[in-house]
């Protein structure tokens, strides 16, 4: 899509907030950016009201940096953290009820498919761990299954952060909350593992302690997904406030648990997904 | 509301990793010398960019 659609009218130049303009002036849209981008161009996201320190912030913020085709990606979202940043995101994005987020997708997908048959909208979920891994899990796991050309993030704060700490499924155990004082009794669900067994056909887990790897991992579950199968990104986003740590050891904590061993940054991609990826990645800037 | 970080231009290399540690947009930009400039409106204070500048060119007040 070009970028005249977002263009303004002359006559309301003076009218439109500074945040538009800049955006059509430096926006990122039609230029193909890449996280060694950032820094010299107006972003997608705005302003936002998550905490000082926040991981999921931070991923979301590295994740929006490195999308393929911006201004023609719908992000389906979630409750959550997440859920209030997305007001302040210049995308198209859709935020369904808790849970829903996979199944909606999945039918806009089909719908955009119809529409726009020569055109390749993406369609990304981002969502929590709890809308993710817990209850949201039935439709995302069904949407794996039938093979649906979308793309699922998780920004994996290991808990329930955004009504106050609860332990989610993707908690590590003995996990202490506010509102699981006793610690967690039984495992981290090992949702990379399941996403490949369902039919991912790109599976990663990742960082923003490596913020290169995680713009790679995104763009590459995106491409994927437009027309080689299913495809599921795992963020670990470290959530200061739920956990009770310092704002600026946020980076330092992923740091830690990747050396401990207790998260894992890895990646899966299906033979038929190598091919299509390097048929496409030639010569690309970022990949 | 908060406080802000502070860039000290001699220490700064221009390598940008601070700006990939913020979890917030527009905050940290790289000026045309190449030096780090902070909008400090937006800047939380939060001390993630000071935590991997490899320079420690960065202070939070
Ligand atoms: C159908 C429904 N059930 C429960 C809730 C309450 N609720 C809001 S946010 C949330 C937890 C979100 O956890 P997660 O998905 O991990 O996102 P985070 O806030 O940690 O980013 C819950 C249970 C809701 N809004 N809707
Ligand atoms: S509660 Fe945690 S995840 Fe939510 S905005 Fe604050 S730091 Fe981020
Ligand atoms: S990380 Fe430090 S040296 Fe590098 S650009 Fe930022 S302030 Fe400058
Ligand atoms: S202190 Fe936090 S909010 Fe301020 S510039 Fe550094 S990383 Fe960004
Ligand atoms: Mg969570």
């Amino acid at each position: 899509m070009s970028k005249d659609f977002l263009r303004i009218s002359p006559a309301f130049e003076d009218i439109m907030p500074a945040e538009y303009r800049e955006l059509v002036a430096s926006g990122p849209y039609g230029k193909g950016y890449g996280i060694s981008d950032l820094g010299s161009h107006k972003e997608l996201l705005e302003e936002h009201p998550l905490c000082a320190g926040c991981g999921l912030a931070l991923s979301l913020r590295l994740t929006l940096s490195v999308l393929p085709a911006p201004e023609d990606t719908v992000i389906v979202g979630s409750t959550g953290c997440s859920a209030l940043a997305f007001p302040q995101v210049a995308l198209h994005n859709i935020h369904s009820l808790f849970g829903n987020q996979n199944a909606v997708a999945a039918g806009l997908k089909r719908a955009l498919k119809l529409r726009f048959p020569d055109k390749h909208k993406d369609v990304v979920v981002v969502a929590g761990d709890g809308a993710t891994a817990d209850i949201g899990l039935d439709m995302v796991m069904q949407s794996w299954f039938r093979g649906e050309l979308i793309t699922t993030i998780m920004l994996d704060n290991e808990a329930y952060a955004n009504t106050g700490g609860q332990e989610s499924g993707m908690s590590p155990k003995g996990a202490v909350l506010n509102m699981a004082p006793k610690g967690k009794k039984f495992q981290k669900i090992n949702m990379p593992e399941l996403a490949r067994e369902a039919g991912c056909v790109y599976v990663a887990a990742v960082s923003p302690a490596n913020p290169k790897r995680l713009g790679k991992a995104i763009r590459r579950a995106i491409l994927v997904a437009r027309e080689v199968g299913p495809t599921y990104v795992q963020i670990f986003a470290p959530c200061p406030t739920n956990f009770k740590f310092k704002p600026q050891e946020t980076i330092k904590r992923i740091k830690e648990r990747e050396k401990d061993g207790t998260y894992l940054t890895r990646e899966y991609i299906s033979q038929e997904a190598q091919e299509y990826l390097a048929a496409m990645e030639g010569g690309n800037k970022d990949e | 509301m908060y406080g802000a970080v502070k860039v000290d231009e001699e220490k700064c290399n221009g390598c940008k990793v601070c700006v990939f540690a913020c979890p917030d947009p527009n905050v940290l930009t790289l000026l045309k010398t190449k030096k780090i400039t902070v909008n400090q409106d937006r800047c939380k204070a939060c001390g993630l960019c000071a935590s991997v500048c490899p320079k420690e060119a960065l202070t939070v007040n």
